[in-house]
C-alpha cells in the first residue's frame, strides 16, 4: 500500500516537472521572436540620434509590437514595417536593411498600398524568412529588383509609365513577337497557348525564362517554337510576362491608376473623336480651330479648364461638357502642349490610313506570331503541306477575294492539310477571330494584306 | 524520521513529503502558467480596426480655422493659423458620436453639449472631449496618436511658409 | 514546513464549513470516506466506489480508452481557444491561420496541439478497438457498449475528417474533395449524402461552413453523449471485462431461484441476466485511490506527451487553396488512405462493398460470435479462429494504408520511398 503510494508521488513529481518545463520552454519558444530584436535595434538608433528631450521621451516609448498596414480593398495585411521600420524615414536612406529607408513613399504612399502590391512575399507573415516568401508552400516569393518594374504593369499601363522603360521594352517585345496568334492576353489573341492573363501570378521568373528558351522543358510536348530573344529583350518579356497578374485594382486605387501622359492623351484623342472637329497637320474637321500650335498659345490651366467646362474660358463655343476625368483632362493637355516636340504630328495621319491601321490590327492580333513578321513569312509547322510551314501572306492577294479572305479570318482553319497522313497533323493551325476581331479592324486588316503584293504585279481580281 | 503507521495510504516520510511537495508545485505551476497562457493567448496582438496611430493627411491641406471630421477615426482636426489640434468625437458619456454645431459639440444620444475647446456645456457627460497628441510624421504628414492624451492648451505649432 | 503541517491545514479547510460545502469529504481516511470521495462527487460518481484488482492492471487494458478520453477533453479546451480567433470564411480561414501562427501568442502550439492530438485521438480510438477485440472485451453483458464504441470510432472519424478542411489550405481542400467523392461511389445514397455534406457539388464556401458546424458542435456534442453512455455503460456491465468473470453472472434465472446474494434477488425483481459487481469483495479495492490517482497519472502523461509534440513539430500548412492545381497525388486524411488505395483497384469494391461490410462486420461482431471462452485474457487460445481472422484484416488495413501513404507517388503511381521522387515537370 505505502509502496504503491510513493511510487505514485515519484511519477506524479516527475510528471508535474516535466509539464512545467514543457510549459516554460512553450513560453519561451513563443515570447522569442525575430522582429523583437529589430524593433530594439530601432529604437536605440531613435535614441541616439534623438536631439531634443521631447524627441527622446518618444523614441524611448516606442512600443514594441507587431506593426501592420491593413488594406482591405486589396485582400492584404502587410507586416512587413514590423522589421522594415524606417521605410518612410529619408534620414535613414543608405542605412543596412532591414532598417532602410524607402523612395517612392510620395507616389505611393505605404499606409494606402503596403509593400507585398509591389514586392510581393508574405505580408502577414512575420519572421524574415517566411515574409520574403522563398519557403515551402508559400507561392508569392518576393520579386527580384531586377524584375520590379513588373509590378507598375499590374495598374499602369507599359507605354505610359516613363518610370519603367523595361516594362515598357518587354510589351514591346510581347507584341512584335507575335505572342499573340497563340496566347491570349486581356482576350485578344489566339486559342493554341494558354491564356496569359494570370501568367505572372502562377509562374516563378526562371520557368518563364525557361518556357522561352526551350518550351518542352517546362510544359511536355508544349507546341511552342524555342523563341530566339536577345538577352535584354528576354529579360522585358520575362519581366513583361510577370507583369500580367490579373490583379485589378479596386476603387481608390483604380482612380490613381492612369499616369497621365501624352501618349494616353494621343490615343485619348482619337477614341473620343476630338478629330471630328479639330485638326492636326490638315487631317481632321474644321469646325473647332487647329490645333497644331495650341501649345503654344494656351496655358496648361487654361486646357484643364477647358477640358472640364469649355463654357466656362470660352463662352458661346459649341464645345460640349465631354465629362473627361481629372485624368483624362490632364492625359489630353499632356498631348496637345507637346504635339510639337514629339514629332506626334507626323504619326496621326498614318493613323487615318486603312492600311497602317491594319498592319496595327495585324500586329495586335499577333498575327505575326505564325505568319511571320510584316508577313513574309511563317514558323516552323511540322507535316503541313505548305512547306512544313505556316505560309507567308504577301501574295495572298492573288488567291482569295476580299470576302473570301474575310470569311478565312472570321472562321479559321482548324484542319491543316498535311503531307504526309501517317505523321502526327500539323500542331498550328488558324484560329477563328470571329468573336474577337471588330468589323472595322477586319477590314483594315484585309486592306492591309491585299496591300502587301509588291507593287506592279497584278492584282488578282 | 516521523514515527509511521505501517498501513497508512496517507503517511509519507520527509523526503517523499519533499518530492510531493515539488510535485504540487510543478502541477500547480503548469495549471496556472497554462491557463494564464490561454488568456494571453486570447489577447489580441494586433487590431484589424483603424489604427489608433494614423496619418492625417498634409497639415496644408487644412484650411486655416477650419474644422474637420474624420469618419472612420472619429476625430476632429482642427487648425487655427500655424496650429494643429486632434479632438476626440467620442462623447465621455456612453460613447457616441458627437455632432458639430456652431458652437462647439453636442451629442445626440443624451444631449451633451461641449464647447468649441471640448468642455462640458451641460448633459450627463462626466468630462470634456479629449484633446489628441499630434506629431508631425517624417514624410511631412500630421500624426495622430489617439492612444495618448494631451491638455487642450497643446498645439502642434509648424512654422507658417513663406 | 512539514507534513502533518499542510496536510492538518488542508482538513481545517475540507472540515469547514465551506470546505464541506464544496468537496463534502475532505481527504478521505477511512473507508467510508473513499466511498464517499468517489460517490458525492460530480466528475467521480460515474465510476464504482470499488474497483476489481484486475481493472487496475496496466497490462491489460493498457488505458487505451482512457487516453482517448484524455485527448477528446484536450481537443475540446484547445478547440474551443482556437474558436476565439477562426472564422469559417473561405477568404478568412487561411488568414487565420497565418495569424496564428505569426502574431497571436501561442497561437501556433494551441493549433499544432489540437492537430497532434486529433492525430492521436484517431490512432488511439483503433488502437483502443483493438483491445477490446483482443481481449474478448465485446462479449455478454457488453454486447451494446462494443456497438456504442464502434458508434465512436466513426464519429471520431468524422470530427477528424470534418476539422481537416477548416484551414482551408491545399491539404485540406484536396483531402476533403478526394475523402468525400470516395462517400460518393456509395450506391443509391452516395451521391446524395456528399451533395448534402458539401452543400453543392464542389469543396467551397458551404462546405466550409457544413463542415465547421458539425465540426465544432454537432459532432462534439453527439460524441460526449456518447462518450458519457460509454463510461455509464462500462460501470453498468460489471467494470472492465477480466477472466474469471462468467462465473459471476447469473443467467436466465428461473422465476423462484432468484439469487439470494443480491438484495434486489430477495425482493424477486431481478429478471434476465444478472451482472454482478464485486462478487468477491477481497478482488477489490476502493477507487480512491487507487483508481483516481492512476487516472491523474495518466492525464498528466498524455498532457505531456501532446504538448512535447506541439512544442517540437508544427502542424501542416500548405499554400492557399487552389481547385485548379491539384496536387498530384492528391491523398485523403491517413486514416483514409487505406481507402483511397482499395478505390484505385476497384471503386465500387474499395469504395463501397468493403468497408461497408467491415463496419456492418463490426457493428454484428458480439452478436454473431456467441462463445464465451477466452474473455478477460490477450489472444486467448479459445479465441484463436476471431483473432485470427481480425489481424489479417488489421494486417490488411495497415498495409493498403502504409502503401498509400507511402508507396504512392504523382498519378497513383508505385513510388518506393527510399528512392527519390522523380521530378515534377509542371511546377512554377
Amino acid at each position: 500500500m505505502n509502496n504503491s503510494m510513493r511510487t505514485f508521488y515519484g511519477w506524479f513529481t516527475f510528471l508535474g516537472l516535466v509539464i512545467g518545463g514543457l510549459v516554460i520552454l512553450g513560453y519561451y519558444r513563443d515570447e522569442y521572436r525575430e522582429w523583437k530584436q529589430y524593433q530594439h535595434r530601432f529604437i536605440q538608433e531613435e535614441i541616439r540620434r534623438a536631439t531634443t528631450p521631447q524627441q527622446k521621451a518618444l523614441a524611448e516609448t516606442t512600443r514594441v509590437e507587431v506593426r501592420q498596414i491593413l488594406l482591405p480593398e486589396l485582400n492584404r495585411v502587410d507586416r512587413c514595417t514590423t522589421c522594415h521600420l524606417a521605410v518612410e524615414d529619408p534620414s535613414y536612406g543608405g542605412y543596412p536593411q532591414p532598417l532602410a529607408y524607402h523612395p517612392l513613399h510620395e507616389q505611393h504612399p505605404f499606409e494606402k498600398f503596403g509593400c507585398t502590391i509591389c514586392h510581393r512575399g508574405q505580408g502577414r507573415a512575420a519572421t524574415g524568412a517566411d515574409a520574403h516568401g522563398s519557403v515551402p508552400h508559400w507561392d508569392q516569393p518576393m520579386l527580384p529588383m531586377k524584375y520590379i518594374q513588373a509590378s507598375c504593369g499590374q495598374c499602369h499601363e507599359a507605354a505610359d509609365n516613363p518610370a519603367a522603360p523595361e516594362l515598357a521594352r518587354g510589351q514591346q517585345v510581347f507584341e512584335t513577337s507575335g505572342c499573340r496568334g497563340c496566347h491570349k492576353l486581356g482576350g485578344v489573341g489566339g486559342n493554341i497557348g494558354s491564356e496569359l492573363d494570370k501568367v505572372g501570378a502562377r509562374r516563378s521568373p526562371e520557368w518563364l525564362k525557361q518556357h522561352f528558351l526551350t518550351p518542352s522543358a517546362v510544359t511536355p510536348n508544349s507546341a511552342m517554337p524555342p523563341q530566339k530573344f536577345s538577352d535584354a529583350d528576354l529579360d522585358a518579356i520575362v519581366l513583361f510576362m510577370l507583369s500580367q497578374t490579373g490583379e485589378s485594382a479596386p476603387g481608390y486605387y483604380a482612380s490613381m491608376k492612369v499616369i497621365p501622359s501624352a501618349s494616353q492623351g494621343q490615343r485619348l484623342f482619337l477614341q473620343k473623336g476630338c478629330i471630328g472637329c479639330h485638326s492636326i497637320a490638315g487631317q481632321g474637321g474644321k469646325v473647332g480651330p487647329a490645333l497644331d500650335d495650341v501649345g503654344l498659345r494656351r496655358a496648361p490651366e487654361w486646357m484643364m479648364q477647358h477640358f472640364r467646362d469649355p463654357q466656362s474660358v470660352t463662352p458661346g463655343t459649341v464645345m460640349p461638357k465631354f465629362g473627361f476625368t481629372e485624368t483624362e483632362a490632364r492625359a489630353l493637355t499632356e498631348f496637345l502642349l507637346h504635339l510639337r516636340e514629339r514629332n506626334v504630328v507626323s504619326s496621326l495621319p498614318s493613323l487615318m490610313n486603312p492600311v497602317e491601321r491594319g498592319h496595327e490590327v495585324y500586329r495586335k492580333y499577333g498575327c505575326a506570331g505564325c505568319h511571320g513578321l510584316d508577313a513574309k513569312g511563317g514558323v516552323p509547322n511540322p507535316n503541313a503541306k505548305t512547306a512544313e510551314q505556316v505560309p507567308g501572306l504577301i501574295y495572298v492577294a492573288d488567291g482569295y477575294t476580299k470576302s473570301e479572305l474575310n470569311t478565312r479570318i472570321l472562321k479559321g482553319q482548324r484542319e491543316i492539310p498535311a503531307l504526309d497522313p501517317k505523321r502526327a497533323p500539323p500542331p498550328l493551325y488558324m484560329p477563328a477571330w470571329g468573336a474577337v476581331i471588330k468589323d472595322a479592324e477586319l477590314d483594315d486588316l484585309v486592306a492591309y494584306l491585299v496591300s502587301l503584293k509588291p507593287k506592279g504585279e497584278d492584282v488578282g481580281f | 524520521m516521523n514515527p509511521s503507521t505501517p498501513n497508512d495510504p496517507n503517511d509519507i516520510s520527509r523526503r517523499g513529503f519533499f518530492k510531493l511537495t515539488l510535485g504540487w508545485l510543478a502541477g500547480t505551476f503548469a495549471i496556472i502558467a497554462s491557463a494564464a497562457g490561454a488568456v494571453r493567448f486570447l489577447v489580441p496582438n494586433v487590431l484589424f480596426e483603424p489604427s489608433q496611430i494614423f496619418k492625417a493627411g498634409k497639415p496644408e491641406d487644412l484650411a486655416d480655422g477650419s474644422v474637420t471630421f474624420l469618419e472612420d477615426e472619429r476625430v476632429f482636426l482642427v487648425r487655427q493659423g500655424n496650429t494643429y489640434r486632434c479632438l476626440s468625437a467620442i462623447c465621455t458619456h456612453l460613447g457616441c458620436t458627437v455632432n458639430r454645431t456652431e458652437k462647439g459639440y453636442h451629442c445626440p444620444c443624451h444631449g451633451s453639449v461641449f464647447d468649441d475647446q471640448g468642455n462640458v456645456k451641460s448633459g450627463p457627460a462626466p468630462r470634456g472631449l479629449a484633446w489628441f497628441q499630434v506629431t508631425l510624421s517624417k514624410d511631412n504628414r500630421l500624426l495622430v496618436d489617439k492612444s495618448r492624451m494631451v491638455a487642450a492648451d497643446k498645439y502642434l505649432v509648424l512654422p507658417t511658409k513663406v | 514546513m512539514n507534513a502533518p503541517l499542510l496536510k492538518r491545514l488542508w482538513q481545517t479547510f475540507a472540515r469547514s464549513r465551506v470546505g464541506r460545502s464544496i468537496f463534502r469529504v475532505g481527504l478521505p481516511e477511512s473507508n467510508l470516506e473513499r466511498s464517499q470521495a468517489m460517490t458525492s462527487s460530480f466528475l467521480l460518481h460515474i465510476q464504482p466506489a470499488k474497483v476489481h484488482k484486475h481493472s487496475l492492471k496496466a497490462g491489460y487494458s493498457l488505458g487505451l480508452g482512457l487516453i482517448s478520453l484524455y485527448l477528446f477533453f484536450i481537443l475540446i479546451g484547445t478547440g474551443v481557444l482556437l474558436m476565439f480567433y477562426y472564422v469559417p470564411s473561405t477568404d478568412r480561414a487561411y488568414n487565420e491561420m497565418k495569424d496564428l501562427q505569426f502574431v497571436v501568442s501561442a497561437g501556433l502550439l494551441i493549433r499544432n496541439m489540437h492537430r497532434w492530438a486529433a492525430h492521436l485521438m484517431v490512432l488511439f480510438v483503433m488502437l483502443h478497438l483493438c483491445r477490446v477485440f483482443y481481449t474478448g472485451a465485446y462479449k455478454h453483458p457488453r454486447e451494446f457498449n462494443w456497438v456504442m464504441g464502434v458508434g465512436l470510432f466513426l464519429l471520431t472519424l468524422g470530427l477528424s475528417f470534418t476539422g481537416y478542411l477548416l484551414p482551408w489550405d491545399q491539404l485540406a481542400f484536396w483531402a476533403i474533395t478526394v475523402g468525400t467523392n470516395i462517400a460518393g461511389y456509395a450506391p443509391i445514397i452516395g451521391p446524395k449524402v456528399k451533395y448534402l455534406l458539401l452543400g453543392g457539388n464542389v469543396v467551397g464556401q458551404e462546405a466550409l461552413t457544413r463542415f465547421y458546424a458539425l465540426h465544432v458542435i454537432v459532432l462534439p456534442t453527439l460524441a460526449l453523449i456518447m462518450v458519457a453512455v460509454h463510461l455509464w455503460r462500462v460501470r453498468k456491465d460489471g467494470g472492465l471485462s477480466r477472466p474469471d468473470e462468467s462465473g459471476d453472472v447469473i443467467e436466465q434465472i428461473p422465476l423462484g431461484q432468484l439469487p439470494t446474494n443480491k438484495s434486489y434477488g430477495l425482493m424477486e425483481l431481478a429478471r434476465g441476466t444478472t451482472p454482478q459487481v464485486g462478487k468477491n469483495p477481497e478482488d477489490e479495492v476502493f477507487s480512491w485511490p487507487h483508481l483516481v490517482f492512476r487516472e491523474i497519472l495518466l492525464f498528466l502523461l498524455v498532457a505531456a506527451v501532446v504538448l512535447f509534440l506541439a512544442i517540437f513539430w508544427n502542424a501542416p500548412l500548405e499554400e492557399y487553396a487552389n481547385p485548379i492545381y491539384p496536387p498530384n497525388p492528391a491523398k485523403a486524411p491517413w486514416y483514409f488512405l487505406g481507402l483511397q488505395e482499395l478505390v484505385s483497384y476497384s471503386a465500387f469494391w474499395g469504395g463501397v462493398v468493403i468497408p461497408g461490410l467491415l463496419v456492418t462486420a463490426l457493428v454484428l461482431l458480439p452478436y454473431l460470435d456467441r462463445a464465451r471462452a477466452g474473455v478477460g485474457r490477450w489472444f486467448a487460445r479459445e479465441r484463436v479462429v476471431a483473432n485470427s481472422i481480425f489481424t489479417i484484416c488489421l494486417l490488411a488495413a495497415i498495409v493498403f494504408t502504409i502503401i498509400g501513404t507511402y508507396f504512392r507517388g504523382p498519378s497513383w503511381s508505385w513510388v518506393e520511398p527510399w528512392q527519390q521522387p522523380p521530378a515534377i515537370t509542371e511546377g512554377r
